[in-house]
């Protein structure tokens, strides 16, 4: 029976942030969420778990103590406890700082494991950096961009998705994945489902229960909006509209 | 000995991996080193092409992945000293690349859109886009070395220079690895390269059907142009191929018009048409977010509307 860790992260909803004046990002009116592709990665823990006939997925996450509300949210997609690694000053984090939190905590805390799944990306930073750093740090294989997979006789088999088409690749366990979007579909979690989360058990570490220095390579020297913005003239699905349309196509000057 | 080093699968990679490095090393006064796999580029074209050393990666044993070169690449970075390594973020290139900074305790900026060394601060800037393409951030790396990707196609690839000369040296097999490729299942056909397209319809997940898409293609056809799509109907549906993804996990496109044809306007996928002379669109959500990042667009259903449009376009 599998011990599988699901590494996810609680982050900005991107569809609330604003252009702010000079172009700074306006978080003003900002909600948040589990990555998307992040629950595909606790999704895959949890079917991989059951179709191991039981075990435990493990969930871990890295962020200030305001994600606990992410932690309630990935238990509620069936997991069975998480680890909540939170310290205030875990809030603008480089991919090379979560992965080391996440390897020390992972070396620390949970001896013995079969399994680790990452999402391919976070949906912030969307560094796809994460999950392969954890993998180098505790010494493990690590198959990125799995869109299939199976465990049997203490081996993965995994489908991982290349320019140039599939590689169906073996492994032995403990390894880690990183999964693509049609590796499964989500649940969405339900009323019961919420209300379970909050009885399953949470173990928080704080940053001074940790020994690293994760120290950040990189220095982010801005973070800017960018303007997608156009002038947006919306047309009727009438034959005016429709003609306004071709010839607005006509004038662009691509088509004669 | 420090200097830009480039590691490539293929030649188009190294090309243009080679351009983007000669961004930094005539500023950073140093050398380019080309770590390439057998059989993409020639050294000759790689020293053509700007590189002053080539480091020719052994041939992998049938079922050993690419990944397998880490350690080989390790211990020749750490040997010289690189300022900077640059691959490609293809699949294998953003594995391999993260993980070997996670060796080099080396800080990494994936999918890197502008790349330049600035001098008064001894550092490497670089861009890229983050919360799903709504923000650009802007990174510095002043520690070496510091490990970069780039997005195939992003960077002007490397032009030949007459009378360049330079060594070429070849580095040992690898030990075996241990993710062993037991099948390859390779795409049946390579589709179209869209990046260059002058007018492209994108069909989105607005599209009941894999079949419904033809109409999208025939708009395409009557415009001239090519089909794009959104990732849900490449990644999820599979219902075109991959490298007609539009966006942040697909590629940035630059026509001159792009028609998106039941396509919400997520930030993921339009930060992808950025580059897009002419925007517009065609969805029924009046209050779809796609309308305020067209320049022009019709409020209706695509199934109605585009058979219109392709009459009026007749006419
Ligand atoms: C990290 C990350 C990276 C991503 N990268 C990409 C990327 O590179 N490219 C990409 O495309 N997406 C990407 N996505 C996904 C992105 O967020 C959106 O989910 C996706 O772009 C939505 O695709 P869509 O507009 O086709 O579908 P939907 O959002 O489902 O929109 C469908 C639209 O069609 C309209 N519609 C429905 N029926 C009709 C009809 N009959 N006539 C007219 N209109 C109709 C609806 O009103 C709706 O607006 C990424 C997501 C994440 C988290
Ligand atoms: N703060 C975090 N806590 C836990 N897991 C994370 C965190 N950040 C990233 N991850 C995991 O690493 C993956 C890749 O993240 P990234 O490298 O930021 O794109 C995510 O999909 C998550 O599975």
């Amino acid at each position: 029976m599998p011990t599988i860790v699901a590494c996810f992260k609680w982050v900005v909803d991107e569809v609330y942030i604003r252009r702010g004046a000079g172009g700074a990002l306006d978080f003003s009116s900002v909600d948040y969420k589990i990555g998307e592709y992040d629950r595909n990665a606790i999704e895959e823990a949890v079917r991989q778990r059951d179709a191991g006939g039981g075990g435990s997925v493990i969930g871990v996450t890295v962020g200030t103590p305001e994600s606990a509300k992410g932690v309630k949210d990935g238990l509620s997609r069936g997991m069975d406890q998480a680890f909540f690694v939170s310290d205030p000053s875990f809030k603008d984090l480089e991919p090379s700082q979560t992965a080391a939190i996440l390897a020390e905590v992972i070396r620390s805390r949970i001896p013995q494991y079969d399994l680790i799944a990452c999402g391919e990306g976070s949906s912030d930073l969307y560094a796809q950096q994460v999950g392969p750093r954890l993998a180098e740090l505790l010494g493990i294989p690590c198959v990125c961009f799995v869109q299939k997979l199976s465990i049997e006789g203490g081996r993965l088999r995994a489908e991982r998705r290349v320019e140039d088409g599939v590689e169906v690749v073996e492994a032995p366990l403990p390894a880690l994945v990183t999964v693509l979007p049609d590796i499964n579909t989500p649940r969405i979690p339900g009323v019961r489902d919420t209300l379970m989360a909050g009885k399953k058990p949470v173990i928080t570490v704080k940053r001074d229960e940790l020994t690293g220095t994760f120290e950040g390579a990189l220095k982010t020297a801005a973070m800017t909006a960018s303007s997608l913005e156009r002038t947006g003239e919306k047309l009727a699905a009438d034959s005016a509209g429709i003609a306004r349309f071709v010839d607005s196509l006509r004038k662009s000057g691509v088509i004669k | 000995m420090a200097g830009i080093w480039i590691v490539a699968e293929t030649r188009e990679q190294a090309f243009e991996l080679l351009g983007a490095g000669r961004l930094l090393a005539p500023e950073m006064e140093t050398t380019v080193t080309a770590v390439v796999a057998k059989g993409s580029a020639s050294p000759q074209e790689c020293i053509a092409r700007g590189a002053d050393e080539v480091l020719l990666l052994a041939e992998l044993a049938p079922g050993e992945p690419f990944g397998a070169q880490l350690p080989v690449i390790e211990q020749e970075a750490r040997a010289s000293s690189p300022h900077a390594i640059l691959f490609s973020a293809t699949a294998r290139g953003k594995e391999t690349a993260a993980r070997l900074s996670a060796r080099l305790a080396a800080g990494l900026c994936s999918a890197c859109t502008a790349l330049a060394f600035d001098k008064a601060t001894g550092s490497i800037v670089m861009e890229r886009l983050a919360y799903g393409g709504a923000a650009i951030q802007k990174l510095a790396a002043s520690a070496a070395p510091v490990v970069i990707t780039i997005p195939p196609r992003s960077f002007e690839p490397a032009e030949a220079m007459d009378g360049r000369q330079g060594k070429t040296r070849e580095l040992p097999a690898p030990p075996p690895s241990a993710v062993k490729i037991v099948e390859r299942k390779p795409k049946e056909k390579v589709s179209k390269d869209i990046t260059e397209a002058r007018v492209i319809v994108c069909a989105g997940r607005g599209f009941d059907k894999k079949e419904d898409i033809a109409l999208a293609r025939r708009l395409a056809d009557a415009l001239g142009g090519e089909l794009g799509a959104t990732r849900p109907l490449t990644e999820e549906l599979h219902w075109l191929p991959e490298d007609l993804c539009i966006g942040l996990s697909g590629v940035q496109v630059k026509p001159e018009l792009y028609v998106g044809l039941g396509v919400s306007g997520q930030v993921q996928h339009m930060t992808g048409v950025r580059g897009a002379k002419v925007v517009c669109s065609v969805n029924r959500d009046e209050n779809a977010p796609i309308f305020a990042l067209s320049d022009f667009g019709i409020v209706g259903d695509l199934y109605e509307v585009v058979p219109k449009i392709l009459e009026k376009l007749e006419t």
